[in-house]
């Protein structure tokens, strides 16, 4: 009964109040944060309860509200020392609950052991460090590089350029998603994704997306994508692409079909022309910019440090290299030809080459 | 009337280098038109396969290149010889052979050049094994040997304009080789017979038509 109530007040708020700001739409927000907002709360225990109100704004659950989830908070709150009840994930998330229970992770952890419900937010307002970071709390990055190694040709080049949950989840829709890289300082080769504050001195202004969107039209054409990568790798930054799924599934396992190098590299040059750039903004989660269609594949410093052998191979490279083949060609075949016409005109032995 | 005599053309290194280059150079094209076009292309099976038959065969033509390079400067000693054109070859010497290739083969004329063991090159032969041995095949080594370490060269290849057109560079290189493969075996064909110009790279013989009329040519032992 508690589960149906939970549901039924969460689509309500999200109907009724998806476009306002929480604080505003969900006045118990506010009541709330008024203390879980604060560093310097603590519970009786001890124990901190802070909640970062910037994190907790960008998310759905915010605009469901704190009570959709923690829907019996008793009268003496916080004096009486009693916890508030707290939501089961799958009364409103049962579909990827009973996915993930079928998974080979089900039994090694929780959704709270990755997904913070105070901060969390769809992947597409991710960057794909962060996700893999997510996986790193468990999974050392150093044996899982080595164990890779064992079996996948440039495996560190891999392991940089994918999400986990790439290969490791039946996610589906595969774009190119690419984020800004401040090298660290002191290193030649180091980068992390840059923040928001880093970004934010490049620019006037808030939208830190003219970075690279120079005419602020809110897409990147190919033209801003190279004047980027010309003028900003002076300032020690880059452009690092990632094949990320648009569909994330939470159907943990090993796939047979990723073993196979074809799964991404034999999908043809129209399987990636879709990318994005993502910008990091204020709350720590990310904003995504569309590329212009097709960007991925140019060789003239769209996307310099990005290319996926077999998957973005250049069209007009194709077609000189064609040319050069069939010129090659060409000369045995009409030379042949007029040398099988004009065959009685030689004496074989005269006419080595 | 005219006999037959042997010529000591081609020395053992340079055919066990020519056959383990051409082994080499037929499998990279062979394994790089599976590794770029995977979803025509598949006759390795497991698009791994190629990827490292690619890598193996690019180690041993890049090992194969070393030693001719190195048995030419130092053991032999005539790679200028035979390798880089002359100023005749340069003002007339190749217009001459192309003169004969697209003209005056058909009507039945003698090729103007005579391969001897010093001189085996005619100058458009020298012209084009110049490209392919100093400028082309120098440089799909160097730019398949960055492009087997991305990760860690990764710095050096944004400097040469990144990783795109350094592939796009070695692709269209590799069309280069190719090219010259389909042009390469058919002019092997015009000796006097059509495998004349076989037999040499695989037994170092060469079979000549002299006229009996001529002083008996000594067989040249002596190596290029």
């Amino acid at each position: 009964m508690h589960a149906y109530n939970r549901m039924m007040r969460m689509f309500l708020a999200v109907f009724m109040l998806s476009a306002a700001t929480v604080y505003a739409a969900v006045p118990e927000n506010g009541k709330c944060m008024g203390c879980h907002g604060r560093k310097d709360v603590k519970s009786i225990a001890g124990n901190s309860v802070y909640i970062d109100p910037e994190k907790f704004t960008a998310t759905t659950h915010s605009i469901v509200g704190c009570t959709s989830c923690h829907d019996r908070v008793s009268s003496g709150h916080p004096g009486d020392g009693s916890a508030p009840a707290r939501a089961v994930c799958g009364d409103c998330h049962a579909p990827v609950s009973v996915e993930y229970a079928k998974s080979l992770h089900a039994s090694k952890a929780r959704c709270n052991d990755c997904h913070n419900p105070h901060e969390v937010r769809l992947p597409m307002f991710m960057s794909g460090d962060d996700i893999n970071k997510k996986c790193a709390k468990c999974h050392d990055a150093r044996k899982i590089l080595k164990s890779h190694a064992k079996w996948l040709p440039q495996a560190e080049l891999h392991i940089d350029s994918l999400l986990c949950i790439t290969c490791h989840t039946g996610s589906q829709d595969y774009v190119i998603t690419m984020s800004i890289e401040s090298r660290l300082p002191g290193s030649k080769d180091a980068f992390k994704t840059a923040t928001y504050e880093e970004l934010a001195k490049l620019t006037s202004g808030d939208n830190i997306g003219r970075v690279i969107d120079l005419n602020g039209d809110n897409k990147v054409s190919l033209e801003e994508l190279r004047a980027f990568n010309h003028h900003l790798r002076g300032k020690n930054m880059r452009l690092w692409g990632m094949m990320t799924p648009e569909v994330v599934t939470h159907s943990y396992q090993i796939l047979e079909n990723r073993w196979d190098c074809t799964f991404c590299h034999a999908s043809g040059p129209k399987a990636m022309q879709k990318s994005f750039i993502a910008f990091p903004d204020k709350s720590g989660g990310y904003k995504r910019l569309a590329v212009e269609k097709g960007a991925i594949l140019d060789i003239l410093y769209g996307t310099p440090d990005f290319y996926m052998l077999g998957t973005t191979r250049s069209t007009p490279l194709n077609i000189i290299g064609a040319l050069i083949v069939a010129a090659g060609l060409s000369f045995p075949v009409f030379h042949g030809f007029f040398r099988l016409l004009t065959r009685k005109n030689r004496k074989e032995d005269d006419h080595e080459a | 009337m005219k006999h037959k005599e042997m010529v000591y053309m081609t020395p053992m290194p340079v055919r066990i280098w020519h056959w383990l280059n051409a082994f080499g150079i037929v499998t990279l094209c062979v394994t790089g038109l599976q590794i770029r076009f995977p979803d025509h292309v598949n006759i390795f099976g497991a698009y791994k396969a190629a990827i490292r038959l690619h890598n193996t065969a690019g180690v041993v033509v890049s090992i194969s290149y070393g030693l001719w390079l190195s048995y030419y400067l130092i053991v032999a000693r005539s790679l200028v010889k035979l390798y880089v054109p002359t100023l005749d070859d340069l003002k007339s010497g190749i217009l001459r052979q192309a003169y004969f290739y697209f003209l005056t083969y058909f009507v039945g004329k003698p090729n103007p050049h005579h391969s001897t063991p010093e001189s085996k090159f005619n100058p458009m032969q020298k012209a084009a094994y110049l490209v392919i041995m100093f400028i082309l095949l120098p440089l799909v080594i160097f730019s398949g040997a960055l492009l087997m370490y991305v990760a860690p060269l990764r710095e050096l290849l944004l400097l040469l304009g990144g990783i795109k057109l350094l592939v796009g560079s070695h692709f269209l290189l590799a069309s280069c080789f190719t090219a010259f493969l389909c042009v390469h075996i058919y002019l092997a064909t015009l000796g006097h017979t059509p495998f004349a110009h076989f037999k040499p790279m695989w037994n170092g013989w060469e079979e000549e038509m002299v006229e009996d009329a001529e002083p008996e040519k000594k067989t040249d032992t002596k190596l290029p």
